[in-house]
């Protein structure tokens, strides 16, 4: 096992260099020159020289690769510069920001996980019935919409119908329900397919006959199931972990919360390249690292796999 | 195949949204009973009417025109980008999973790398790449999107080729393409369109969701996420502006979803 996380390892910090590259090459690939952006907003009418200054002070005017490797060292360090912005570190607003997001994604996959586990067990044990059929068809259509307007929906009932959360801000953790449930219920909808197949695969398994021939209990039996059906499930939540971070902007757009993704669209917006470049890479440093969390566990979770390495 | 997809009612009644839908598309200027784009700010807000059947929004514009061409734009974009990232993904993953051996295993490593970054980051992160706002939003999301296709693609095509028919015909004196055109794609071809027919609703959601962060198309134009932007400030006085684009988001990616899931089930019926 320990072998396997160890190789794991090291594609993983492939990975991440290659994930550097990508993300300094996606924002160079914009035809808006930083450097301009930058001078309009100094000197609102600047002439060539002016930008020519203001293009050599950012390091513009070097080479891609030099401005590739001079911004790699000092982002291991976590120093991305200051905002073309605000003149401030970005590494302060980012660590502000990236709490609220942080939070929301916790709450989210708790919620996804107390969705899809009990309803995929629920469907999979009622295979045909129609408990599995209203799931299906409620599932279909929660993963038809995008999950900013389920938050609209929300919203709509549980805060202006019935007034019982607030529509805006962040301040204390009753406020991440609706928002969370928004991100939740749709990924939940597609997790639970997934869930219920690799459960109804278990129950069709060799090892699973051979049990109920030996006359282990079914309830022993559920058990080793769920552990045989967990893993892909595991996966699929540590990979909508990265995804809520990465696509919170609706979310946050909708209920009003400062967080990284609305952190990314102004920036992105004023084409302010330090901060999107740092978004960016952090979102996806954190959506690498819990991937691989996520297949830690599983190889901890299934005996089969740790069996392969002896 | 067609007829196990006629006997499944699922599988139908998916093909008829997205007939729906293809109509709304190629028909908008005849069902469209007004302008989608005049404004009157006379008539702001009007109750639905023989005139304007489902109201006029804040600014007097015709919500229900609005919706039809909404579904024009949607597909306009959606169409070619789904195309654009089937094209490419199962060229590369057919090719490189069929070659096998160092090749795959590079291909392994690169879309490790591409999967790396959330599709949504960096379709945010490439809009606006090219003039075109259009084309900017098909290019970022195929950029974002092939990937993650490519590697289901690859998994399918390994699964194939391992089969003895491929075996056989390797023996029989095949060429290597004519395997993979007559033999392998066909064969997995059901499989392909349960993915990109699955695949496109999650686009049509992925446009709206460009559009509602106003990073999409110009302000004003009658694309439902747009619309929903726009309703996002009416949320406590007219409500029903958010309802109807959303349900019309619904509509279009709930077609190609029932659809691809019912083929899912005709493809692989043992996990039904």
């Amino acid at each position: 096992m320990i072998k396997r996380i160890v190789s794991r390892l090291i594609m993983l910090t492939v990975v991440l260099l290659g994930v550097t590259l990508l993300t300094f090459f996606y924002t160079s690939l914009s035809p808006v020159d930083a450097g301009q952006a930058l001078a309009v907003r100094r000197y609102t009418r600047p002439t060539a020289e002016q930008i020519t200054e203001v293009r050599h002070e950012l390091g513009l005017d070097k080479p891609f690769a030099q401005q590739y490797i001079s911004w790699l060292g000092k982002a291991i360090k976590g120093d991305f510069g200051n905002s073309y912005n605000t003149g401030k570190p970005i590494i302060d607003e980012l660590t502000a920001s990236l709490k609220p997001t942080v939070t929301l994604a916790f709450i989210s996959l708790l919620f996804t996980a107390l969705l899809s586990i009990p309803l995929g067990v629920l469907s999979a044990s009622r295979k045909g019935g129609f408990a599995d059929k209203t799931i299906y068809l409620f599932g279909i259509v929660c993963m038809s919409v995008p999950n900013y307007w389920i938050g609209f929906m929300l919203m709509l009932v549980f805060a202006v119908q019935l007034p019982l959360f607030s529509i805006m801000g962040a301040d204390d953790l009753k406020d991440y329900v609706l928002p969370s449930l928004a991100i939740a219920i749709p990924t939940a909808s597609a997790n639970i397919r997934v869930f219920r197949s690799s459960l109804l695969e278990g129950y069709n398994s060799d090892f699973v006959m051979y049990a109920r021939a030996r006359g282990i209990s079914e309830r022993k039996i559920a058990g080793m199931v769920s552990r045989y059906a967990l893993p892909p499930l595991v996966t699929l939540l540590g990979q909508s972990f990265g995804f809520t971070i990465a696509g919170s902007a609706m979310i946050e757009f909708v209920f009003s919360i400062p967080g990284v993704g609305s952190m990314l669209v102004t920036a992105l917006g004023s084409r302010d390249t330090v901060t999107i470049n740092a978004c960016v890479l952090v979102i996806a440093v954190i959506f690498v690292a819990v991937n691989f969390l996520a297949e830690v566990i599983n190889t901890i979770l299934n005996p089969k796999e740790r069996a392969y390495d002896r | 195949m067609t007829g196990k997809i006629l006997r499944k009612p699922q599988a139908v009644i998916g093909l008829l949204m997205m007939l729906a839908v293809m109509i709304a598309v190629i028909y908008a200027p005849h069902l469209a009973p007004n302008d989608p784009n005049k404004v009157n700010i006379m008539i702001k807000f009007a109750e639905p009417s023989q005139q304007y059947p489902l109201g006029t929004d804040d600014m007097g514009r015709c919500i229900a025109s609005r919706l039809i061409y909404g579904a024009r734009i949607s597909m306009s974009i959606a169409l070619p980008t789904i195309a654009a990232i089937a094209v490419i993904s199962v060229l590369l993953a057919t090719v490189c999973a069929y070659i096998g051996g160092i090749v795959d295993k590079m291909f392994v490593i690169i879309s490790n790398i591409f999967m790396a970054l959330p599709p949504f980051l960096v379709a945010m992160t490439l809009v606006g790449i090219f003039e075109s706002k259009a084309l900017s939003i098909v290019v970022s999301i195929v950029i974002a999107m092939w990937v993650w296709n490519a590697q289901v693609v690859r998994t399918y095509v390994l699964r194939e080729k391992s089969k003895p028919y491929i075996i056989t015909c390797r023996m029989s004196g095949c060429s290597e393409i004519r395997i993979i055109m007559k033999h392998i794609i066909p064969n997995i071809f059901p499989h392909l369109l349960v993915l990109y027919s699955t695949g496109l609703s999650g686009v049509i959601i992925m446009i709206s969701s460009y559009a509602f962060l106003g990073m999409g198309l110009e302000t004003g134009t009658a694309e439902w996420g747009a619309m929903l932007v726009n309703a996002n400030k009416l949320i406590f006085s007219h409500p029903e502006l958010i309802l109807y684009p959303g349900l019309c988001i619904l509509f279009a990616a709930a077609g190609f979803n029932l659809f691809g899931e019912a083929l899912r089930d005709i493809c692989d019926p043992r996990e039904g």
